[in-house]
């Protein structure tokens, strides 16, 4: 079964154990569905144990370019699958946030392919070389300490992509959970959430809260004056010509009978 | 002797980035430091023209990258500071005739002679940008008080920290007190409020730039201008020292004219 999870910039796409094949048209059906969340991004292939020849790993590739998608990296854990692709020598690109790269970091060598470059001291200054083939299984913290208290997370909760430092010009953020920044999101950085998005700081780049169609997702933030808000199919432009009462108010925004509206916030 | 390269960028064209990299050179020379600046805007030079020293040029960078000439041949030696040299490169040639690997090597090739290697990169963010940045141990990153040099700096500074080559420090160049009192001009906490980087320098407008720089002049050789005290400063602090930011005066007072002539 293909599974896919956001990394900082770039998604991740699990690949399970089924037919290379078969994987590949379900990964076709996803990309096919949602044109606009995958359009123009960077994945890394997590294959797992699967062994893949060089025709495989082109035909991924192939799809992907078909549907506007980069791919970046490819993690695998058979040592051929490796061979193959660093041999196929195929266009990988430097992300351009930390996120990947902790992701990276992360990332668990194997004994059987300790010869292979890997991690990131092997990374640094190597912007436009060839593709990056990381060891190892990657998964998120999930040892949240419990205490005797009432849990509500595991009802409401869903995955979600902190990222805690501004979001620059030119950046982009893509995640098919939730966002939430800790820190301005500048003009001309672009955030897209299957979620919500939440910024604690000034919200001023693009962006597009339920990319899947989620027509419930919101979008709040301290200062929310973006560029363009979309949310779900719905679009609304900057709202920065508007006169802006100081110091600004948290907002949300959010759908009311098919438009965008924009509210102050009101804790529930 | 372990150098330290310093890449001059601003994403934004005509910020001053070749006005700050020739002036800040020469103001590191001044204060006794060995230093080497690189024109990285091949193609497209003007380094030379702003040193003054377009007319010496025999061999340049690519020539000796490309093992026409020996790195002695192709360094103009400034005479007007103790240790001060040129690289210039090449005119007739575009930003593919030097990748990152040589330009590292390059550095590394000069890293045990001085003290600083300054390069003055082109504007843009593609491959001319990155060859500049490849060698890097500090950027700084030039911009002007608008709102349009501000968006490209804060581009370039995520890039920078993408490389892992920040934080960078930045420049604010050719503001005028005067004007961002008036509100007609971003002030110095408009710009850290979207920037949040580090000021190295503020220049202030100074009309004797444009006469030095056709004159191949750099201001911090002769003259006491504003903007000629500003490089001088950021020099220095380049240095470690710790000199705190001038607070902006609303230059052209006739105190401020008096003063700037002593």
């Amino acid at each position: 079964m293909v599974t896919i999870k956001g990394s900082g910039e770039g998604l991740l796409i699990h690949f399970g154990e089924e037919l290379w094949l078969s994987q590949l048209r379900e990964l076709e059906s996803k990309l096919q569905s949602n044109p606009r969340f995958f359009r123009g991004g960077q994945v890394t292939l997590n294959v797992h144990r699967l062994s893949l020849s060089r025709d495989d790993i082109r035909r991924a590739q192939a799809l992907l370019n078909k549907h506007g998608v980069t791919l970046q990296a490819v993690l695998a854990q058979d040592i051929h699958t490796v061979t193959n692709v660093i041999e196929l020598g195929l266009p990988a690109r430097l992300s351009e946030t930390e996120s990947l790269r902790d992701i990276l970091a992360r990332a668990k060598p194997s004994k059987d392919t300790q010869a292979l470059p890997q991690g990131p001291a092997h990374m640094r200054g190597q912007s436009q070389s060839g593709p990056r083939v990381v060891e190892g299984d990657i998964r998120a913290d999930t040892d949240i300490a419990q205490d005797a208290g009432q849990v509500i997370g595991q009802v409401e909760g869903s995955d979600g992509l902190l990222v805690r430092r501004r979001v620059r010009s030119g950046q982009i953020l893509r995640h098919p959970g939730h966002i939430v920044v800790l820190g301005d999101v500048n003009p001309g950085s672009q955030l897209i959430a299957g979620g919500d998005i939440v910024v604690w700081g000034k919200l001023h780049g693009s962006v597009h809260a339920g990319a899947f169609g989620d027509t419930g997702a919101t979008i709040c933030a301290l200062e929310l004056a973006p560029s363009l808000i979309r949310i779900a199919d719905a679009t609304r432009i900057s709202r920065r010509h508007e006169k802006r009462t100081k110091p600004a108010r948290p907002e949300m925004a959010l759908i009311q009978d098919q438009e965008i509206m924009i509210v102050g916030w009101q804790a529930k | 002797m372990e150098s330290v390269v310093i890449t001059i960028t601003s994403g934004k064209g005509g910020v001053g980035k070749t006005t700050c990299a020739a002036n800040i050179g020469s103001a590191l020379a001044i204060l006794g430091k060995k230093v080497v600046l690189i024109d990285g805007d091949i193609g497209l030079r003007n380094l030379d023209i702003v040193m003054g020293l377009e007319n010496r040029i025999v061999y340049d960078a690519v020539d000796f990258i490309e093992g026409r000439c020996r790195l002695k041949q192709a360094l103009i030696r400034d005479k007007r500071a103790a240790e001060l040299y040129l690289l210039p490169t090449a005119q007739t040639r575009d930003k593919s005739a030097i990748n990152a690997g040589q330009m590292v090597r390059l550095c590394d090739e000069m890293r045990g002679d001085f003290d600083y290697i300054i390069i003055d990169s082109p504007a843009g963010i593609e491959q001319g940008f990155h060859t500049c940045l490849a060698p890097a141990n500090r950027c700084l990153v030039v911009t002007n008080p608008e709102v349009s040099s501000v968006r490209d700096a804060d581009r370039v500074i995520g890039l920078i920290e993408a490389a892992e080559k920040g934080p960078a420090q930045l420049i604010i160049n050719r503001i005028v007190a005067a004007r961002v009192k008036r509100q007609e001009m971003l002030s110095t906490e408009d710009i850290t409020e979207v920037l949040s980087t580090p000021i190295i320098g503020i220049v202030p407008e100074d009309e004797n730039i444009l006469t030095s720089s056709n004159r191949g002049q750099p201001i911090v050789m002769n003259g006491k201008s504003p903007a000629a005290m500003a490089f001088q400063d950021i020099a220095r602090r380049i240095t470690g020292e710790d000199i705190p930011l001038q607070p902006l005066r609303a230059s052209g007072s006739l105190l401020q004219r008096l003063f700037s002539r002593a």
